[in-house]
């Protein structure tokens, strides 16, 4: 469903990708593993289009991708729910969620009702601004802006960034729900041990090029992987 | 009493022009953050288009007052809003990703490349719209008598700023403004088109300015090719006063200034007018770095 052939993205002269494939098939949650500054945004905002390649290419259902503008991707159903939320702060959660729909035409009745049922506590905030909510509310109305396009690929970005445990496993159990009903989904976390437990796949990225991919019981008994990334269990 | 609510009757329409400049400037800054030096001299075109219609075609002797000057308006509105969107796309678009700078000299280039042309095409003269243009009307009001004229503009305005407001928080198109004045980047992801938005932005602001510009010529009489110097300078102040960025603020910052301005000018000294003007901004800049309604962007991790 979606290709990464060789992608090179560089701020300025600095390379923060060195190449770098991946594939992601239709349906499937993917993972994307990495320490700060492995170059992990960095893919996201590339395949969202809001990064230029310096070489590579980006394909997705066999049209390339990264030739189009962000909001001709956001078209074609990708949509990203980005590093640290970037909510509008002051804009109320309904308007929040309403911008998710942007591309939509018409006002989102039936994308919205789906959000409010996978978070009822977006519904009894509705009115509120985005900014005055908690961080793990913050993170709720990302992912559910980001649902809004009712879309085939979505990003995730650091879901779990500052959130209490709690609050972790239950955003990672609706990805899931998300995942099931058919959407797919890639996931960059630093959370691995819960990344991987969620996703089939998982890819480890090392500032900038791809060491390692593999199923997901494979990397969580890799002893690379235990020892850089899931710390010693 | 009298005189004051007559002083008071003219700060509220100054302060109404200085409003409606001030949107312009607020509006693409909220977007680009960006100061679009030009947009005075934005407003100065919107004059002199004004003064074309009206004077020398002659348009409210051909079709009457009324639809004279709603013609005038709209084609003033139109005529600078295709103006503003040219210098977008001549000015700035292709220094988007450039260095903040090197868009604040373009700007500043722009705005003599426009004052000049304006003084090629009109003279270096200035051009007055004629006195009898309009009916000079009173109304009276509680007894105190008041020029229909300044009454007109100063509700034209108030409704101009009321269709913006009802605009950016009611319209798709406003919500997408709103959105990438808050965060570029995620308005992106959100699929809306940022260039068209900066490109809407860069119409409505000059429209309002130039009609600022219309109003100026039948509120004052002369224009001059180099009048959009003071009146931009002191509708950035508002722009600054209200809090920039914030399309409430310029509204409230620019009838603030008017009044002051007006008052001031009554009551302190006719001479000091306008360095009251930038004593307030000093004073708001001290007190209030921020403006009196600062864009609120609460952010909680």
């Amino acid at each position: 469903m979606l290709e990464l052939r060789d992608v090179v993205v560089a701020y300025g002269g600095v390379k923060a990708l060195h190449g770098v494939s991946l594939t992601v098939n239709e349906g499937e949650l993917v993972t994307v593993l990495g320490a700060n500054g492995a170059g992990k945004s960095t893919s996201l905002m590339a395949i969202s289009g809001l990064l230029p390649l310096s070489g590579g290419s980006i394909w997705f259902r066999g049209e390339r991708l990264d030739t189009l503008k962000s909001h001709e991707v956001v078209r074609r159903g990708i949509t990203q729910a980005p590093e640290g939320r970037r909510v509008f702060g002051p804009m109320s959660v309904e308007e929040n969620l309403r911008l998710g729909a942007f591309t939509r035409k018409g006002f989102p009745h039936r994308a919205l009702k789906r959000v409010y049922e996978l978070f009822p506590r977006l519904e009894e905030r509705r009115g509120q601004m985005a900014g005055t909510l908690s961080g793990g509310e913050q993170q709720m109305l990302a992912i559910g802006r980001a649902l809004m396009a009712e879309p085939k690929l979505m990003l995730l970005d650091e879901p779990s960034l500052g959130l209490a445990p709690l609050l972790v496993r239950s955003i990672f159990k609706t990805i899931r729900s998300i995942n099931q009903s058919g959407v797919t989904v890639i996931l960059v976390e630093q959370n691995a041990r819960a990344a991987l437990r969620l996703a089939s796949r998982g890819y480890v990225l090392d500032v900038g090029r791809l060491v390692l991919e593999d199923s997901s019981a494979n990397l969580l008994d890799n002893p690379q992987v235990k020892d850089a990334y899931l710390g010693s269990a | 009493m009298e005189f004051f609510l007559q002083q008071f009757t003219n700060g509220l329409t100054v302060g109404a022009i200085y409003a409606l400049i001030a949107l312009g400037y607020t509006m693409v800054y909220g977007v680009m953050k960006l100061i679009n030096f030009a947009h005075g001299e934005l407003f100065t075109l919107g004059a002199f288009i004004g003064y074309a219609l009206l004077v020398t075609f002659g348009i409210t002797g051909r079709v009457g007052l009324g639809l004279g000057l709603a013609i005038s308006v709209v084609l003033v509105a139109g005529l600078v809003g295709v103006a503003g969107h040219v210098l977008e796309r001549v000015a700035y678009r292709p220094l988007r990703h450039s260095d903040r700078l090197a868009a604040v000299v373009s700007a500043l280039g722009a705005s003599i490349f426009l004052q000049n042309a304006i003084m090629l095409s009109w003279g270096a003269n200035y051009r007055s719209y004629s006195a009898d243009l309009l009916p000079s009307v009173s109304v009276s009001i509680f007894g105190q008598s008041f020029p229909l004229l300044k009454i007109l503009i100063f509700l034209t305005a108030v409704v101009v700023m009321l269709a913006l407001w009802l605009f950016v928080h009611r319209t798709r198109i406003g919500m997408a403004i709103r959105a990438a004045a808050i965060d570029q980047g995620a308005a992106k992801l959100m699929g809306i088109d940022v260039s068209s938005v900066i490109a809407v932005v860069f119409v409505i602001g000059p429209a309002l300015g130039g009609i600022a510009g219309l109003i100026v010529g039948l509120c004052y009489g002369q224009i001059n090719f180099g009048m959009g110097q003071l009146y931009g300078l002191k509708a950035f102040t508002a722009a600054i006063i209200g809090g920039i960025g914030n399309i409430q603020g310029a509204m409230v910052g620019g009838l603030l200034l008017g009044l002051v301005e007006a008052l001031g000018a009554a009551y302190i000294s006719v001479a000091w007018k306008d360095a009251l003007t930038f004593v307030v901004l000093i004073m708001i800049l001290v007190v209030r770095p921020t403006g009196l309604l600062p864009e609120r962007v609460a952010e909680k991790l």
